[in-house]
Parts: C-alpha cells; structure tokens; sequence
C-alpha cells in the first residue's frame, strides 16, 4: 500500500508521482493535436481496463463492448438533443442503466454456461445494438448519426472549446479505473474471479457462486465503459452507429488489454500508450487513401501477440521497471 | 389486413434463404466439432468464395455455378493453408487464444478485402437472373432457387460423407474424443486438417452459390457470420443435425422479421431467439448438452 | 439428526449408480463409508454436495431440504466436500487456496487471511504459506483440500479417498487430523479404502455396493459380516479371474 505521507526519499513513490505532475503540467505546453492524442489515450486505456475486469479477470471474453460504450453515447447524446437533458443524466444515468440491464441480460443468457457462448453472444450483440441504432433512424437519425449541439462551455451539458479540460477529465477518468481496479483485484471479488478462472467446479464446492461473481463483473465492465462513451460523445461531438457500436472498437480494446496483459491493472494502461500513438500516426501518414490498413496491423499484432507472448508485456516490463527502481537514488524500502 | 401469399411468400424465402444458412453453419460446425476452435474467420472463407466467384465471372466469363468446381477446392487449399499456419498451433490452447487468433484473422482478411477491392459492391450477372419461377401464387427467383438446391444437395453429400466414409467417420471419431481417436491409428492433425479445409470449402461454395442474387462487399462475412452463429448455437454446438434444421427455422424468422418488423431486422430477431434458446433450452434444441 | 437421506436413486444412462439408499448422519460422529470401486460413495457425495441432482429422494440437512440446492448453496448451509482427485487453485499460493473456503462467510480480506493463517497451522502446513499449490507433495496437496474445506466453517464435512497413496506413517497423522477436526464440533463422512484407518476412525461404518446400502453398524461387526466380505472379495475373485 502506498503511504503518500510517509517516505518522499522512496523511488517507490517519487517516480510515479513525478510522472503524475508531468502528466498534470502537459497542456501548458503541448500542442493541440498532441493534447487530442493524449485525450484519447486516457479514454482508450480507461476503456480497455474496463474490458480487462470482465475480459481478463472473469476470463469472460468480450467482444461487444462497444453495445455498452454506444449506449452510453447515444444516451448522452439523444437525450440533450431531444430533451435538453444534460448528458450526467441522460448519459451516465440512462445510458448506464441501458448498458446494465444488457449486461444483465446476457449475463443470464450466458453465465451458467461454460465454453465460447459469451464471446459469441456479445459479438451478436455489438453487431445488433449498430443495426438496431442504424435502422431506427426516426429516433437516432441512423448513419448520418448525431452531432451534439454547442451550447457553449459547461460543465452542466459536459462541453468545452478547449481541449484542456476534457484533459484533466479523462486523466482523472483514468486515474479512477485504476483505482477501481485495483480495489477490484484486493477485493473478495477479484479473489473469486481468479479462483473461477482457475477452477470452477473447485469454487463452487467452497463456495463461490460462479453466475453472479461473473456477472458482477460484467456489469461493472458495462457501467464503466458506457461512461467512457459519454465522455467520448461529448468530446468528439459526434456519434454514430457504425463507429461507436463498432466490432473494430471491441476488439480494440481487448487488443490494448492483451498486448499490455490481461489480468493486471495496468496492462491496458500500457497497451493503450503503445497502440493508441501508432494508430495516430498511421492514420496519419496512410490515411483515407489506404483505409483499413490499421486494422489489418491489429489484426496481425492480435495474432501475434496470442500466439508468441499471450501474457502481454507487462511481466517484461515490470521487471525493466524494478530494475529502474533500484538504480535510482533514495532511501529505499527495507528489502 | 396480412394476404396468406404474402405470409407464404415470406415462409418461402425464409426456407430458400435458411438452406443456405444451414449449408455455411455446418461448415463451422464441423470446424468446431473436428478441431474445437470457433472460427470468427468464417464469414471470411465465404467473402474469399464470392470474390473469388467474381473474379472468375469478371475475367473469364465463368457463371457461378460452374465456378463452383473451381472455389470448392480453392478454398479447401486455403483452409488447410490457414490451418498448417495458424491454428494447428493453437489446437491445444485455452479458449482465449482460439478465439482471439480467428478474430484476429477476421480482421487481418475483412481489411485485406477492404484494402485490396475497396469498400464497393460488386455482383456478378448471369442469364437467368430475372428468371423466375411461379408456384402457388408465389413467385420464387431462379437464383435463389439454385441456391436452394445447391444448399440442400451439398448438405445431403456433407452428412452421407460424414456417416459412411471412413474418413467422415475418423472426423466423427476425432470429434467425439480426438486422444482416443489416437490410439485407434487417426492421425488427428490430418483429420483437423481436413476438417478446416472442409469446412472452408463449404463455406467457400455456398459464397460461389449465393453470387448471383447477392453482392461481394468486404463486410458481407460478418453480416453472415452472426447470423451462423445464432444456427449453431441454437442447434447446439457441435450437432450437424441441429444446423440442418436451425437454418430454416432463422431464415424463416429472418424473413418474418423483415415482413412485420422492417427491413434488417432479421438479425435482431435471429438474436432475440438466440437469446431464448440460451436462457431455456442452453445445449441447444438438438444439442446433446455439452456444458 | 444432522443429514438425512431417504430413497435417494440416481441413474446415469444404463447405470444404476445410487438405488434407493436411506440413510442417516448423527451430528458428532464419523461415519465411515466403504464399499468397492464404483459402489457409489463419490456419487453419492456428488448428490449431496449438490453436483448431481438425484432422480427420486430427498437429502435434509439441520431438518431443511437441500436435494436440489447448488453446490455452492450447500457449501453455505454449512456441508463442504473434499475430491477425490485434489483441485487445488493450482496456480495461487497456500495461504490464498485456503482463504478462498474462508470468504464464504466473510469478504473482509484482513480478516480472512489471519482465519486462513489459523487453519494452515491446525492442518499442519506450516511454513508452506506462500507456496503454489501445483509445487505441493501429494499429502500437502490433501491437507490443502482439507484446509479449504475447514475455512469453510462446515457443520459436516465430507472427505472422499483423503488417504489414498498415502504411506502408513502419513496415514496415521491423517487419523489424528481427522480427530482433531471432529474435537472442533465438526460431523464427518469419511469414505476410505485404507481398511485399518477406517476402521480405528469410524464409530459406525455404512457399506456400499451396486449404489444400495449392503451393511451398517459398528466397525467390529462390518468386518465380519457375510455380505461385505462377499462384495469386497467378489471385487477380487472377480479381478483375478480376469472378468
């Protein structure tokens, strides 16, 4: 546990506190476009470290959470547009009880069972929620999709001109997934999670009651990521079906969780901080005149990562990390 | 008020339709029940069929149905390719990285589509597209109906292999319990082998029939490959009766959907039913419970 | 009367594996359970733990009818089952396997991690806290079963073939445990093939053969009883006759 009162000399504590203040003064001098790369860093890491609580710790693989993240959106969205509902509520609140009672639903569907009926359940249901929102065009204005109007900056309808507040909001976001995690992975829950993973008929017989232990975490997989679509809704400005409720965008964030390492709490975090600049810059580069290329290098770096390093890079790195530590000067813990 | 025509015009197309179903399921069905990998590439091995079909149209002037002759060992190749490559690796793995290699491989192929053919529609045209053939008030398309029988005769030819050949019953065997299957002289890499490009193949013939009412798009597999999923499931994972007889029953609630609901919400109700049978009935309606 | 069991039948396809059996537990003691392979004694702790439902019968525990129960629903009302073949939480230590039984009543995780400390000690695993299960010796592996079953808090705890493989030295330390555990207020079925064990740990001994209750009574009068020797010897004459 990290006892921030005690022992500044620690290399424990100063370094990743010396990274959170870098983190903190960054928009005082970085570019714009800088600033919008390390935005959706802080979203996409968010987002993937809440895949990882249902996709790494419950072993239960989604490939449909993107269902969870449009509805958050479009609640956002839809609700501010129609009723001038400020997006907390329209967002976080409905939105967030739309993606639950999903998570719900496919949690009942799917959780007594054992074998790939999750992961093949929620990419239906990825693929149904964009067809559904697609085709009901009279209430979501379908494929042209929906721009959330500009009302001026407020904190009420969750709307900057600048990009330096959504900043320091998707770092706190960020700050607090892990922080959820974390708890999640000391907790009884995590405990059960992995003992599940591990062997479920063992858990039972002590106990553990696998269906709602999974389901828990599912929902508060979905609770998360819905918020994180708000947050992007309110962002981008823009939404629509075939971007927010994207396979593309599941598999992205499975993809940052595995190559960072499933099953921790800062894998994600990692993968998000590798992928995410690389996919900039290839877009960038490539562009609209080869589209899809970037998903082409996900799909070979999925591939590769599962078959050649399946536990991500977080073992390496973690490793290189407390190496660091000892080289650094300062009054160390006792070993 | 609703015509009985329309309802049996409807019933009709969900059968045609649902034949084709059948014919793609029972192609992951045999991959799945063989080599226990779900195979989130196989809406793929269909679009590869289509394209290639296409091409063969485009340049050579081939009509589909022969091209047939062509993709159907095309794409058994390509099968036994991508299984010598990728998933004999993974044979023994954990879900987890069966099921994100065949994701992984969706993408790498759906993109690869995208990139190389662009995001554009293609069709192929053929002489007896307009023709049509009226039966009982309804009026059925030629296309569709050759599809149909295509479907249905490829799924007879798929089950008689699998009962009465030795090697359909060594697929049998290796897919009851593949250790056993060992010690009893199979060579079970071969018969995952076989059973990749198998079911490839099938998937890349039905992708050869449907061309002529249907057009190539680099997405069109994962269109399919959910509604597939919904067949298997239903049917009960692994069960190749179940597939026969689950593909009517979502083609024709594909097609009700579409009559009562509106256009494209087949999927929503092949979902919804999906949904059903997972809550009630989990190893499926004909599975034999394989939890 | 702590567990009662009345006309319980199972049948899995062709087989009959549990036939009409009645039977009861009385709170305290240790009830042995023997019989020969494939009499039923591990389905039978199947059905009561609530892994298999029966086909007809009932199984009441404290009076409350837990026939079809989960396995983790019995687990709360107090009945914990070893396995045969141990399932350990191979990949995470000692200390966590056991505090995983401990949760159960408790999710403060201090608290059930000094519980669990408790009870390695009282197993005799002392020392072996931070070990992985998978890197257990085979004895260590069953004293961790028994652990994680006594963080359970269990009013019954149901051992299953805990001696097997065992050598007589390490056979008798399980005796003692066994002892121990039942000083602590806990009712046990224990089912062995280890004859001189079962036979110095059980009060009353209940015997098994084709899934139906062949014999029941004290230790002495088991032993010498007609049909008991007939189904254990027939196992042999049967063996060795190559049937």
């Amino acid at each position: 546990m990290r006892n921030l009162l005690f022992n500044w000399r620690d290399p424990k504590i100063y370094l990743p506190l010396i990274l959170l203040i870098f983190l903190l003064i960054l928009p005082i001098f970085l570019p714009t476009y800088f600033l919008h790369i390390m935005v959706t860093i802080f979203v996409f890491a968010f987002l993937s470290v809440a895949w990882n609580i249902i996709g790494g710790y419950a072993g239960q693989l989604s490939l449909g959470n993107a269902a969870f993240f449009g509805l958050g959106a479009y609640g956002a969205v839809l609700f501010t547009h129609y009723f001038n509902i400020p997006p907390w509520i329209g967002g976080v609140i409905i939105g967030g009880a739309a993606a639950l009672f999903l998570s719900l639903l496919m949690g009942w569907a799917c959780f007594r069972l054992r074998g790939p009926y999750f992961a093949i359940s929620s990419l239906a249901i990825g693929e149904v929620m964009r067809l559904l929102f697609l085709h009901q065009r009279k209430i979501t204005f379908g494929a042209e999709g929906v721009t959330v109007p500009f009302k001026g900056d407020s904190l009420l309808y969750f709307q900057f001109s600048s990009k330096v507040p959504y900043y320091y909001i998707a770092l706190v976001m960020l700050l607090l997934g892990i922080y959820i995690c974390w708890k999640m992975e000391r907790s009884r829950l995590g405990y059960y999670l992995i003992a599940i993973n591990q062997n479920q008929d063992a858990a039972e017989a002590v106990g553990i009651n696998s269906v709602r232990t999974k389901q828990v975490a599912l929902s508060l997989s979905a609770l998360l990521t819905a918020m994180g679509g708000v947050f992007y809704a309110q962002y981008i400005f823009f939404i629509d079906p075939d971007f927010v409720f994207s396979l593309g965008l599941s598999i992205e964030f499975a993809l940052m969780a595995i190559v960072g390492g499933v099953g921790s709490v800062f894998g994600p975090v990692i993968g998000a901080f590798l992928l995410r600049p690389a996919m900039e810059i290839t877009n960038a580069l490539l562009g609209a005149t080869y589209m899809g290329v970037h998903l082409i290098v996900y799909g070979g770096l999925l591939i590769t990562v599962v078959l050649l390093k399946p536990e991500g890079l977080i073992g390496w790195l973690a490793r290189r990390y407390e190496t660091l530590l000892k080289l650094l000067p300062g009054l160390k813990e006792k070993e | 008020m609703l015509k009985y025509d329309i309802l049996l015009q409807a019933l009709v197309s969900g059968i045609l339709m649902g034949a084709v179903y059948s014919l793609v399921s029972i192609g992951l069905t045999i991959i799945y029940g063989v080599v226990r990998i779900v195979n989130f590439a196989h809406g793929e091995f269909l679009m590869i069929g289509m394209y290639a079909t296409y091409f063969l149209w485009a340049y050579f002037g081939i009509d589909p149905l022969v091209a047939m002759i062509i993709n159907g060992p095309l794409l058994y190749v390509i099968g036994i390719l991508i299984y010598k490559s990728l998933f004999r690796r993974v044979v023994l793995a954990s879900d987890f990285t069966k099921i994100f290699l065949t994701v992984g491989l969706s993408l790498v192929l759906q993109n690869l589509a995208l990139l190389l053919f662009t995001a554009n529609y293609w069709s192929v045209r053929t002489f007896y597209e307009k023709m049509v053939i009226n039966l009982w008030g309804i009026s059925i398309s030629y296309p569709r109906f050759i599809a149909f029988c295509g479907a249905v005769i490829l799924s007879l030819l798929i089950s008689l292999f699998l009962l009465k050949t030795d090697l359909g019953k060594a697929m049998r065997a290796v897919a009851q319990n593949w250790e056993v299957a060992m010690l009893m002289g199979i060579n079970p890499d071969r018969i995952f082998m076989v059973a990749v490009g198998l079911g490839s193949a099938v998937a890349g013939v039905t992708g050869t029939i449907i061309m002529p009412y249907f057009y190539v798009f680099p997405m069109v597999g994962a269109a399919f490959v959910v509604m597939c999923f919904a067949v298997v499931i239903s049917a009960g994972l692994g069960s190749i009766k179940g597939a026969l007889f689950c593909g009517p029953i979502f083609g024709i609630a594909e097609s009700l959907g579409i009559l009562f609901v509106g256009a494209d919400s087949g999927l929503i109700v092949a979902f919804l039913i999906l949904l059903v049978v997972l809550i009630f009935r989990p190893s499926g309606l004909m599975g034999k419970g394989k939890l | 009367m702590l567990l009662e069991i009345k006309n319980l039948s199972k049948r899995f396809g062709g087989l009959q594996a549990i036939n009409d059996l009645t039977l009861q537990v009385q709170e305290g003691e240790i009830l042995g359970l023997i019989g020969p392979n494939g009499a039923g004694k591990t389905t039978l702790f199947n059905l009561i733990s609530g892994v298999f439902t029966p086909d007809t019968g009932e199984i009441r525990f404290k009076g409350e009818n837990i026939t079809r129960l989960k396995p983790y629903q019995i687990c709360k009302k107090g009945i914990c089952r070893t396995f045969q073949i141990a399932q350990p939480f191979r990949e995470m230590s000692v200390l966590k396997n056991i505090m995983m039984g401990a949760f159960v009543h408790s999710p403060e995780v201090n608290k059930v991690e000094k519980e669990a400390e408790e009870i390695l000690d009282f197993v005799g695993l002392e020392g072996k806290k931070e070990m992985l299960a998978k890197e257990l010796t085979t004895i260590d592996q069953r004293r961790l079963e028994v652990a994680r079953a006594l963080a359970t808090k269990p009013k019954l705890l149901l051992l299953d073939e805990t001696m097997a493989g065992l050598n007589p030295k390490e056979c008798d330390e399980a005796v003692l445990l066994i002892k121990k555990i039942r000083e602590k207020g806990v009712t046990l079925i224990v089912v062995e093939h280890v004859m001189r064990a079962i036979m110095s740990l059980s009060e009353r001994i209940i015997v098994l053969d084709y899934g139906a209750k062949i014999a029941e009574g004290e230790p002495e009068k088991i032993r010498n009883d007609e049909k008991v020797i007939r189904a254990y010897l027939g196992e042999e004459y049967r063996r060795a006759a190559g049937k």
